[in-house]
């Protein structure tokens, strides 16, 4: 039993894991996969201690991820990837928010999160967020990074799909580069390998894009009062799609907010551009220093 | 050209006469002998300003007698409920007589996700459960209930009912989908390819169509796909060159501008159209139009735009005397094993008078050289039987 949130094996057991680096009683680097409606769910699990949570935005949880690697030097954290997002099966029961949030929620106790702090990004802290105020004690603390679900006629998000796959990537971080374990081939792999990664890659934009077509608001703003734990925003003021000016707007609606931060230099997706401070934010929250 | 282009750019003079010159030069294709007439659906897009096909399809439903309305079509998945597709249809069948082809195509990612604001992930699954609704709609014996994912209604009752029986030919337009090619297939309807790139390009596609029509267990009757061509016919090869070069070359390098990041957005294609790597006709258009910007420093419309001479080479138009235009169609229509031949004979900025020029061309000097090419061997049942069509 990891300290803090017991695991849930019962509902490991249906598929088995994958790439997994054991030492001595827990897994490090693992990603497992579980049983969801039928069809596999992956979970990424990393690390050792206090169990927090990861809930990924519109690229998924590629197994290359520094964020979870710095996360994983002092917790525990598991990272469940969407339907269809990053080797999870797509789910054809969601068909609007209300199904997504209901599987949101199957998923976060599948992955032993219920309690627990998260940190959620983008899309997944939209989800987060309706979840929240759903189930009030679902999350202990919310750590958000530049949530999607509020829309303002004056001050629009960009579109990330109604564009190159070039301007996406601009969207998304900071340096595009680093998003290249969700964009760009790996080295080594063969023909068919390529062909897998790359319906990957495209069940996964699907995944992301169904989720918020063709504008992400769908009356979060009625429902921000519901929600009850602590939440942190943090936000990069190079954010290209989803203005900092909204990070104050959400302030506004939360009537919990612990803490803010816009971060130098970084665009919508910060635990790409900035791990380490995202992780500090994170550490600062659940008491680890 | 599409979606988000500049609405001051509109200007309802043109329009006006723009739409008149339509309705005329499609008048004039059923007078000259045309079998069929068809108009098609876009959305905020500059080049075909046709949102409602079936205003056109009426006004063309008692101004062409003989002739068949080729509706191609409605997407369905843009009508709420799509039970209005089957009621406008059903009108058109019976003003007409029983001369309607129905056609239902899914709509290009411009149309259907960016201007219509549909979500590419579910637009299939909607529109097939639309065209289920409509075919029901249209045969169904009493008032009945649909309960779908995406549609719901308690009293379904399509008042008319279409004069054709069990109801119009279906028509599916696609642009490259496995998943559309393996869906007519097994349903029996017509595969209608609408590529702008020609023949010879859609050698491919139709060769995947074909297969699955055998691995569903039916013969290869052409007269279950079609295909979309440009013709430009005269007197000479030369003349032709002479007369159609602009409008061609206005037509590919100008009109067909797709922004890529319109022409693919994710969910539109099936995983399986994904892995198998075919890229579809809006795809190809964006591709090819970013690279003639991406090489062209002097702006869109300079030098490295596609030659005419590279379009008529590659197949993109089929271009010449009548005998020559004759010969190329037998070769098309074999080498696909297409029975029906959608023939573009307006693009770019031709104007009226070429236009009816070269539809009379075609319909008098053209066609009737190759008009009975597959009626020897294969019955075609997805044609008006008013109009000589075989009992379905």
């Amino acid at each position: 039993m990891v300290a803090g949130i017991p695991r849930r094996r019962g509902a490991v057991s249906a598929v088995g894991h994958d790439n997994v680096i054991r030492t001595g009683i827990s897994e490090v680097g693992a990603r497992r996969t579980v049983d969801f409606r039928g069809a596999r769910a992956v979970i990424d699990e990393r690390g050792e201690g206090t169990t927090v949570g990861y809930l990924h935005g519109p690229i998924g949880c590629p197994p290359h991820h520094p964020f979870l690697d710095v996360v994983a030097e002092r917790c525990r954290v598991a990272a469940p990837s969407l339907p269809g997002c990053t080797g999870s099966d797509p789910c054809d029961d969601l068909r609007g928010i209300h199904d997504w949030v209901v599987a949101v929620s199957e998923l976060v106790d599948l992955a032993g999160l219920a309690g627990a702090p998260l940190v959620a990004s983008s899309t997944g802290a939209m989800l987060a967020l309706e979840l929240a105020a759903v189930r009030p004690d679902v999350f202990s603390h919310l750590v958000l990074v530049s949530p999607l679900g509020l829309w303002v006629d004056d001050d629009p998000i960009a579109d990330p799909f109604g564009t190159t796959l070039t301007r996406q990537r601009e969207l998304l971080t900071a340096d595009p580069a680093r998003t290249a374990p969700f964009f760009d081939d790996v080295e080594g792999r063969d023909a068919s390998g390529l062909a897998d990664d790359g319906v990957v890659r495209y069940t996964t934009r699907t995944a992301a894009a169904s989720l918020v077509w063709p504008i992400p608001e769908f009356g979060l703003t009625t429902r921000l009062h519901l929600v009850r734990c602590p939440v942190t925003l943090i936000w990069g003021e190079s954010d290209r799609l989803n203005p900092p000016s909204y990070l104050e707007r959400y302030a506004a609606r939360l009537t919990n907010v612990t803490a803010t931060r816009l971060v130098p230099g970084a665009g919508h997706l910060v635990e790409w551009d900035a791990p380490a401070l995202v992780a500090e934010v994170l550490w600062n929250v659940i008491g680890l220093r | 050209m599409w979606v988000d282009i500049d609405p001051g750019l509109f200007d309802p003079a043109v329009a006006h006469r723009a739409y008149n010159d339509y309705i005329d030069e499609l008048e004039h294709a059923a007078a000259c002998g045309f079998d069929g007439v068809g108009v098609n659906e876009h959305h905020a897009n500059a080049y075909g300003l046709m949102p409602s096909p079936n205003i056109v399809a009426a006004a063309l439903a008692r101004t062409c007698p003989d002739a068949a309305i080729v509706l191609l079509g409605n997407s369905v998945a843009l009508y709420n409920p799509p039970l209005r597709v089957a009621e406008e249809m059903a009108m058109l069948d019976c003003i007409t007589g029983g001369r309607l082809v129905a056609g239902f195509p899914v709509g290009t990612p411009m149309d259907t996700t960016f201007a219509y604001g549909q979500n590419p992930a579910t637009l299939r699954e909607r529109y097939h459960e639309g065209i289920e609704l409509i075919l029901r709609a249209w045969t169904e014996p009493e008032v009945f209930s649909f309960s779908g994912r995406h549609h719901r209604l308690r009293y379904v009752n399509c008042w008319p009912r279409p004069v054709q029986q069990p109801h119009p030919p279906v028509w599916i337009p696609g642009g490259g989908s496995i998943d559309t090619w393996e869906w007519c297939a097994r349903e029996g309807h017509v595969y209608l390819y609408l590529s702008y790139f020609g023949y010879k390009a859609a050698q491919r596609t139709m060769k995947g169509f074909w297969e699955r029509v055998r691995e569903a267990g039916r013969e290869a009757n052409p007269f279950q796909a079609g295909f979309a061509q440009f013709f430009a016919v005269a007197d000479s090869e030369a003349e032709a060159r002479d007369l159609y070069r602009g409008p061609a070359e206005y037509f590919f390098n100008r009109c067909l501008h797709v922004y890529p990041g319109f022409a693919d957005p994710p969910g539109y294609k099936t995983a399986n159209t994904v892995r198998a790597g075919v890229e579809g006709m809006i795809e190809r258009a964006a591709r090819e139009a970013a690279q003639r910007s991406a090489s062209n420093a002097a702006g869109f419309f300079g030098k490295s735009g596609l030659s005419f001479d590279d379009m008529v080479e590659a197949g993109y138009i089929v271009l010449g005397d009548p005998d020559q235009v004759a010969e190329r169609i037998v070769e098309l229509t074999t080498s696909l094993n297409v029975g029906h031949l959608m023939a573009l004979c307006q693009f770019g900025d031709m104007g009226r008078e070429l236009t009816m020029y070269n539809t009379e061309l075609m319909a008098t000097k053209v066609l009737p050289q190759v008009s009975d090419l597959f009626e020897d061997r294969w019955e075609n049942t997805w044609w008006p039987a008013s109009l000589g069509g075989a009992a379905r």
